[in-house]
């Protein structure tokens, strides 16, 4: 009918106060649009934690977690190096009902070329029989008698400028001369920070730091995924002073943090679409009073109640839709400047293990830290889903702020309104 | 004689206000017989618009009754009153009150969107009537781009696009030079003549009045004369 035409040419000859009310809009709409964006971006990268993550059933590890707090230099440095176990523990858990197999780990903060990483001394077979193994992308996992064998994650090959079968000099500490390692492997996690590291023998990475018949962590594979929490409170009971892991725990940690930082956020966009939605009532009752005569005459001509509302309802909902997707293309602008500044605060030098944020306590040191860390600098994805959530919520904000003004717009009485000057 | 259009019944009306009781209309009793061209006169403030409100169901009486067309419209619903307006009624107001960002065409418009007419049909009527009052090239233009005769042409399209029974104009050449004056009343006899329909138009103009075929005089209220 007659409404849409009406409306659009009410909004156009009031340009300025239309592009005001709009924008009012615009600054909820982009808020939410950008949280939209960050949450589908951080469930992507959290499904890809997951997966990262579910090799291991259970992760068994010292209870106090590092033996130096020095940590990595750089944003993507090492994790310190965590504290031992003995070896014989791998022994005992093994023996534990439900368990399927055990794959002892020595992880160790080191030096590859001069980089701080990651090493990780494993046990060839029982590790991928454990993990399911790694993502490799060229040549092969470690060989089991692969001693002076390393496999390295691709961001930190691209990083050192390396190609596959070339050497690398592995130290403990930061002493230039180190051992020779010959590259055998790429892998790939689809997390840089997980890629800066390098998987070695078990043997080898003992013999880095001279710490013969000591682990960091077991690795443990149960024989059904669903008796993984009864196993791993088997573990804690039989086994004193353990840290008792399970990714699934973490995840879920993960994704409650994820849940509060939502909240967060969409607090404040719906407080801020909650007082663009004010500038909207301001603007319709300001439009229905200066034209109370107009709706006298369409009153006097036939014009039902409902037709009156039609009206005014349309023109609010066009604000909204105006708002909505200024507000998308200022949110997806927004979504893509993102990384560039939390990039920028990389370059700065703050490194996300050492940052302190305020969710981190929630969530355990290790891993749950390191998962807690990604989803903080997740990067926005902008879905289609997100896009037409905003849009339809820019409409929504316009009808039910358009709800009232039209409502009474429908109501004045024909004389009254016709009388008006 | 042909039959009664509008049978009004002992109306009064009292406005209120604030604490005072304003009377408008004072037991007036009306009957205007299909077809004919009613003048209604008296000096401001004497009722004149009140009494043309009511007969258009845009105002309820205080007291009395009010049948057009054989219904009694006071006990119609604001809902059914809108209806009554829409179809049975065509309004001409003294300053044309013409949409101002709508065309000359889509003012005629308005009505037949209303009755819910398909767009080709609407756009075909609407230039029918702009063409029978003389406006057919000025279809696309928007009422200030019009003079003032052109726009009470205009407004007289549109009082007949749903064919009204009635068509109430209050003060319709006020606003209007002679010619334009003349212009308009030509058009009210050409279409009372073709179409049978009854026109009730308050004025004050001896243009106007020569037209009619009934005048009636409101003072404080009351019918004078017939
Ligand atoms: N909505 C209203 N509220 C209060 N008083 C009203 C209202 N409408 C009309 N009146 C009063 O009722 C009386 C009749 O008014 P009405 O408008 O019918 O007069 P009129 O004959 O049309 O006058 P004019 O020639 O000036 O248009 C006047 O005294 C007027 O002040
Ligand atoms: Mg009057």
């Amino acid at each position: 009918m007659f409404s849409w035409s009406l409306a659009v040419r009410n909004l156009k000859r009031r340009r300025l106060r239309t592009a005001l009310t709009a924008s009012g809009i615009v600054v909820g709409i982009s808020m939410m649009f950008i949280l939209l964006s960050l949450v589908s971006g951080m469930e992507t990268q959290a499904r890809s934690l997951a997966r990262a993550l579910g090799g291991a059933d259970i992760t068994v590890s010292n209870s106090t977690s590092f033996r130096d707090r020095m940590g990595g230099g750089g944003f993507f440095g090492a994790l310190p190096s965590p504290s031992t176990l003995d070896a014989s523990i791998a022994e005992t858990i093994s023996g534990i009902p439900g368990v399927y197999a055990v794959s002892p780990q020595f992880s160790l903060s080191g030096s590859i070329n001069g980089r701080r990483v990651t090493v990780y001394g494993v046990e060839p077979a029982s590790y991928e029989i454990v993990t399911g193994g790694l993502n490799i992308v060229e040549g092969r996992f470690l060989s089991e008698n692969g001693d002076g064998e390393i496999v390295m994650g691709k961001a930190l090959m691209d990083f050192l400028n390396l190609t596959l079968g070339q050497t690398v000099s592995l130290s403990a500490g930061q002493e230039e001369e180190g051992r020779i390692f010959t590259v055998v492997g790429v892998f790939e996690t689809g997390m840089i920070f997980q890629e800066y590291a390098g998987y070695v023998t078990l043997a080898d990475a003992q013999n880095i730091t001279g710490e013969h018949g000591l682990l960091t962590q077991i690795l443990v594979k149960c024989e059904d995924p669903s008796i993984v929490s009864d196993v791993a409170s088997l573990i804690s009971s039989t086994v004193p002073d353990v840290r008792v892991t399970t990714p699934t725990a973490t995840i879920q940690q993960a994704s409650q943090m994820l849940n509060t930082l939502t909240m967060f956020f969409a607090t404040i966009g719906l407080v801020a679409l909650f007082a663009g939605s004010f500038g909207v009532i301001n603007t319709m009752i300001m439009s229905i009073t200066e034209r109370t005569r107009e709706i006298g005459v369409l009153k006097a001509i036939g014009a039902k109640n409902h037709d009156i509302m039609k009206i005014f309802l349309v023109e609010s909902l066009l604000i909204g839709l105006i708002g909505g997707g200024v507000g998308v293309a200022v949110g997806s602008i927004l979504a893509y400047v993102f990384p560039m500044l939390t990039s920028g605060l990389f370059a700065a030098g703050a490194s996300p293990f050492g940052m302190r944020n305020p969710f981190s306590s929630a969530v355990n040191p290790g891993l749950g830290g390191r998962a807690a860390s990604t989803i903080m600098f997740a990067t926005p994805a902008i879905t289609p889903l997100n896009i037409a959530i905003c849009f339809s919520l820019g409409a929504l904000v316009g009808i039910l702020a358009g709800l009232y003004p039209a409502w009474r717009a429908s109501r004045m009485k024909p004389v009254e309104a016709l009388r008006h000057v | 004689m042909s039959k009664l259009i509008v049978r009004a019944i002992d109306l009064s009306k009292v406005y209120r206000r604030g604490k005072v009781n304003v009377p408008a209309l004072n037991n007036v009793n009306l009957q205007v017989s299909s077809g004919e061209i009613v003048g209604i006169m008296g000096p401001s403030g004497s009722g004149k618009t009140t009494l043309l409100n009511i007969i258009g169901g845009l105002d309820k009486p205080t007291l009395g009754k009010i049948f057009v067309d054989g219904v009694d419209i006071t006990s119609l619903n604001e809902k059914d009153l809108a209806d009554y307006r829409l179809k049975k009624v065509g309004f001409v107001f003294q300053f044309y009150n013409l949409i101002p960002i709508l065309t000359a065409l889509e003012n005629v418009e308005i009505p037949l969107a209303l009755m819910g007419a398909p767009k080709d049909e609407r756009r075909e009527r609407a230039l029918n009537l702009l063409r029978m009052v003389g406006l057919e090239n000025r279809a696309d233009h928007k009422p200030d781009e019009l003079s003032g005769g052109e726009q009470q042409r205009v407004a007289i399209a549109r009082a007949l696009a749903n064919n009204p029974s009635i068509v109430l104009a209050d003060e319709p050449t006020g606003d209007l030079d002679s010619k334009s004056a003349m212009a308009f009343m030509k058009i009210v006899r050409d279409l009372n003549r073709r179409n049978d329909q009854t026109f009730i138009i308050v004025t004050h103009d001896p243009l106007v009045v020569e037209q009619c075929t009934k005048i009636y005089t409101i003072r404080d209220g009351r019918i004078e004369s017939a």
